[in-house]
């Protein structure tokens, strides 16, 4: 068995570090792991539409190219939109990290395989689309080396995470259409950023 | 006998509505009203994978205080059903799509039929109001409403630009 972190501990460590940045978290898991861990006014949660969250953070990335954008998708959701990693190796906007919970499973719905448990590697896959820096760890030392590239460098970033399977703890506050109203007011708040470096 | 020069007022409808940036998945017809957007050194234009990509992407930038317009053929609308309602309708991010109507008057691809017969019925199906502006009088007079209501609704709007106003394809 290879190794993995899990997803509460990825959260946690990328928790520490957040200050201005937009965090966009995936449908399930990732949404309600980060509502425990970080709930934070700059995070952009997802409950629905499945596959999207890289392309929304790419938006917000774009839209807003002051604001480092990291967001939190999951290997089943990945694997719906992978047309979106070529997306963002052509459009390559320096303030953008993909970060994908990798447990090999569609959790949500009862821990099904996904591609990536048999033959398929993420990382492998965004290379091929373009990306420089795409990377998989599979240890919390290497995920620390990871946060630390991708906070100080720049992006497109693309790392696969490969964390421990099992569900979150906890439930989920689906308040779909406030959650969005908090996050665009808060990032509309957010004064523009210095350039980095 | 369709004006040549629907294609500029299109264009020209959504930039004066503040729209700077696109997604798209070109097709023969919306790639009259891009080459006016790419020419346009004050527009950004994104070509997607797949239509649903683009409106996560537009979806994203609303959020971050920048309206969108999603250009497609109305075979990308299928492509894009479950994002429209569980993402633009559930959350009210609003966007601007603008379509090709394929599959109807004059359409000689019979793969094109079903989805272009369905078209304004899958938008009424996800309450998004649409114009099917036939010429480009009738675009003028129709086209800032549409915009203006969509974004006091927060919801999505479409434009589907039948072969009336743009010529169509001709095989």
């Amino acid at each position: 068995m290879s190794a993995s972190v899990s997803r509460a501990t990825a959260t946690s460590l990328l928790a520490e570090r957040l200050s201005s940045e937009v965090v966009v978290s995936n449908l399930g898991q990732a949404t309600l792991e980060l509502q425990r861990r970080a709930h934070r006014p700059l995070n952009c949660y997802t409950f629905g539409s499945m596959g999207q969250c890289s392309s929304i953070g790419l938006g917000i990335a774009l839209a807003r190219p002051d604001v480092r954008v990291i967001c939190l998708d999951g290997d089943g959701s990945l694997l719906m939109n992978l047309g979106s990693l070529c997306t963002i190796a052509t459009t390559a906007p320096r303030n953008y990290a993909l970060l994908i919970w990798d447990n090999e499973v569609h959790q949500t719905t009862g821990g099904q395989p996904t591609a990536t448990a048999a033959r398929s590697s993420l990382a492998g896959i965004a290379r091929g689309a373009g990306v420089e820096k795409a990377l998989e760890v599979r240890t919390e030392d290497e995920l620390r080396g990871a946060y630390d590239r991708l906070f100080a460098e720049d992006g497109p970033f693309v790392v696969a995470v490969k964390t421990e399977k099992g569900r979150a703890e906890g439930t989920l506050d689906r308040d779909v259409v406030g959650h969005t109203r908090s996050f665009i007011q808060a990032l509309a708040a957010l004064p523009p950023q210095p350039a980095r470096r | 006998m369709a004006d040549a020069n629907w294609s500029k007022h299109m264009a020209d409808v959504l930039r004066r509505n503040g729209i700077r940036l696109f997604a798209t998945v070109p097709d023969y017809i919306v790639t009259q009203v891009l080459e006016h957007l790419w020419s346009d050194s004050q527009c950004r234009v994104v070509t997607v994978c797949r239509e649903e990509e683009g409106l996560g992407l537009l979806s994203g930038a609303f959020m971050a205080g920048r309206r969108g317009a999603l250009i497609m053929q109305n075979s990308g609308l299928g492509n894009c059903v479950n994002t429209l309602g569980s993402l633009n309708v559930a959350s009210q991010i609003p966007v601007v799509l603008v379509m090709s109507h394929r599959g109807d008057l004059g359409e000689f691809n019979p793969a094109q039929v079903p989805v272009g017969q369905a078209a304004k019925r899958i938008l009424e199906a996800l309450d998004i109001r649409s114009l099917m502006p036939r010429s480009i009088a009738d675009l003028e007079a129709q086209a800032d409403g549409l915009i203006t209501l969509g974004y006091t609704r927060s919801l999505p709007v479409a434009f589907i630009l039948p072969a009336e106003l743009t010529g169509g394809k001709l095989g």
